[in-house]
């Protein structure tokens, strides 16, 4: 009897435990203490070159624990915003997604009492969020086929498969793809936003046969072109040169490079939302800018670090005054308010 | 009724522990509904939950989403490609799991038994991501199948194994695989060696006395291992996002853009209820076909 009762309130005290285990989880989730600061970042060589440059001198500057966790997962954002239990103080966003949740009421207004805009591209700041570095997306070759200097050097170039014969790749989304078409059928890029999308899919189709790859993630340009898999890509700056350095036979032209950046935002409700305003004006100072890019190779957000750079520096991040001029910025804002609707099509394009 | 006399017969303490706790009512249902809570609660009503906003939005009840999925040539379209590669991917591995389990439950060697099994778990227990990038390592243009292919002069030109449905159905067969073998292998050593044995004494072929005797009592297993692979199919978005090309989408992709890209979560719920029906309906399809089949009849 005494062994029966025994085992049934054994079982029933571990179903408790458990059940208070959960709200006690949850408890200390909404009255953190505030010396903590967790930021969602991306991961990889990219955050340990943050966390270098930025997050550990802010840490010993304001005598605070920062965690850092990955990855940034969007539809977690909007879960945790929507049901009221945010994790996450900073998080680092693309900033198109930035504009869409800000104005979802997803995220909190930038403090730019904090947060110095001085520097900043103001193309790339907004209500909502602040960019953290620049990156470009770009034409990659493979060097043993096309030595530099006979290398596509326009998006024109990309398009002709006379000149430089051979399969291509391009990004499996309709952004970048569709500036990339309009740059090459010479549209200019002060006219290239809003986007003629009819032209561009007109000028997608004369190339649609030679795209051997429609990459999905970074890291595929890099060792689809080391291999000679594919001798010409569309790829991310910084994935190109990382395989440069460690010796593979690639190269970028950052001519008619379309620029993007990676965002700062705080979700609404963050539990530390002065902390995260100061830790973002913090991490965009030139100081730290600076540190990011010697370590990594996407170019600063704020232009006064680019003062603390080496020449040799800026020449591969492609901020020299003249690789700089030669590049266009992505209008995230066109790109929220079309996405769906391009998107669509552009899938359905790519069945046909 | 001798056994349950014996049985009362035995003095109170000799009876063990575990065997007066598995008498225990109270224990037998809780052990019922504590791993029914967990699925109901955690699965389905949160399923149901996201299923609610493809029909509802801030101004209340709307059929929008679903609309504009049937009107939209992309979204079933997708959702055709994505059933087509889950088809071909259960039958590939219906193809190459059948002879692994038979192996398996025929062969006497428990050595042979040991190798096969872990040839089977050992790729099972390494991560899907993993297993996807090696693929592409293999069936790339310079990659080993080609080089090996071009060596021994079977083809002149490498073969376009990868971003295309081939390198897709390649690497999902190769992934979903175990989970056909090990539930062909569960069936299939239930199945009484000696029917075989009595059945090749009565004069058939062994090839006779397999499609006769041994492939039918196998079927529970077929339909186990193909619903089971082929479900888990519609649902792949790592493989065919790594391994495809232009003519892969899969419904899992276009779901996770819209949860995530787009945050138009009515329209993934939209989806994701679509897929749930089609999924659905072909099970049903499944159950209708197993009805008729003798064998799996027992099952009911």
């Amino acid at each position: 009897m005494n062994v029966k009762n025994g085992g049934l309130s054994f079982l029933f005290l571990l179903l408790v435990f458990a059940l208070v285990g959960c709200s006690s989880g949850n408890a200390e989730g909404s009255g953190k203490n505030n010396k903590e600061l967790i930021i969602a970042d991306w991961g990889g060589p990219y955050s340990e070159a943050k966390v270098k440059a930025a997050v550990v001198p802010f840490e010993e500057k304001h005598d605070i624990k920062v965690t850092v966790i990955t990855p940034p997962d969007y539809g977690k954002l909007k879960a945790m915003v929507e049901n009221g239990h945010v994790e996450w103080d900073v998080v680092s966003v693309d900033n198109d997604y930035a504009i869409r949740a800000g104005s979802l009421g997803l995220l909190e207004k930038m403090d730019f009492d904090v947060i110095k805009k001085e520097g900043l591209y103001e193309e790339l700041v907004h209500d909502y969020g602040v960019p953290n570095d620049i990156y470009s997306t770009l034409i990659a070759y493979n060097t043993d086929t096309f030595p530099t200097g006979d290398h596509p050097k326009s998006w024109a170039d990309f398009w002709d498969t006379e000149k430089f014969p051979g399969p291509r790749a391009l990004y499996k989304e309709p952004k970048w793809t569709m500036e990339a078409a309009l740059l090459a059928d010479g549209v200019e890029p002060e006219n290239l936003y809003p986007l003629d999308v009819d032209r561009a899919f007109a000028k997608l189709d004369e190339i649609k046969d030679d795209i051997k790859v429609w990459w999905t993630a970074g890291a595929q340009p890099p060792d689809l072109l080391a291999t000679d898999e594919i001798p010409i890509s569309v790829a991310w700056s910084g994935r190109i040169t990382e395989a440069r350095e460690d010796g593979a036979p690639v190269d970028l032209e950052f001519n008619q490079g379309i620029i993007a950046t990676n965002t700062w935002v705080v979700p609404k409700g963050s539990p530390n939302k002065e902390l995260a305003m100061e830790f973002i004006a913090f991490a965009l100072e030139a100081e730290q800018q600076a540190a990011f890019s010697s370590n990594y190779d996407n170019a600063p957000a704020n232009t006064d670090a680019l003062s603390l750079l080496d020449e040799e520096t800026i020449s591969r991040l492609g901020q020299s005054e003249e690789k700089q001029g030669q590049q266009v910025f992505t209008d995230d804002n066109w790109w929220v308010e079309n996405f769906d609707e391009v998107n669509e099509r552009f899938q359905q394009w790519l069945l046909e | 009724m001798i056994e349950a006399k014996k049985e009362l017969r035995i003095p109170a303490e000799r009876v063990s522990f575990s065997q007066r706790l598995s008498r225990m009512n109270g224990l037998k249902w809780l052990l019922l509904f504590v791993p029914l809570g967990y699925i109901m609660i955690l699965m389905f009503f949160s399923m149901f939950d996201f299923f609610k906003m493809s029909i509802f939005n801030d101004d209340g009840f709307t059929l929008e989403y679903l609309a504009h999925i049937f009107t939209t040539d992309i979204y079933l379209k997708v959702l055709w490609l994505t059933l087509k590669i889950a088809f071909l991917v259960t039958l590939f591995s219906l193809l190459f799991a059948y002879p692994v389990a038979y192996m398996l439950v025929r062969t006497e060697s428990g050595l042979w038994k040991k190798i096969i099994l872990a040839a089977v778990l050992i790729p099972f227990w390494i991560s899907l991501l993993v297993r996807t990038y090696a693929w592409t390592i293999l069936l790339q243009k310079n990659g080993a199948i080609n080089k090996l292919l071009m060596e021994l002069g079977i083809i002149a030109e490498p073969l376009n194994l990868l971003y295309n449905s081939t390198g897709v159905i390649i690497g999902m067969t190769h992934i979903l695989l175990p989970y056909m073998v090990l539930s062909l292998y569960s069936v299939m050593e239930g199945i009484d060696q000696r029917l075989l044995q009595a059945a090749e004494g009565m004069g058939a072929r062994p090839w006779k006395a397999f499609m006769q005797i041994f492939f039918p009592l196998s079927l529970p297993g077929v339909l186990a291992g193909s619903l089971l692979v082929f479900v888990m199919g519609l649902g792949y978005y790592i493989t065919p996002a790594l391994l495809g090309g232009a003519d892969t989408p899969m419904i899992a992709m276009l779901i996770e853009s819209n949860i995530n890209t787009t945050l138009n979560w009515h329209l993934a719920s939209a989806l994701a209820l679509v897929l749930f029906v089609a999924t659905l309906l072909l099970l049903f399809l499944a159950f209708l076909v197993s009805r008729g089949n003798p064998v799996l009849k027992e099952l009911d």
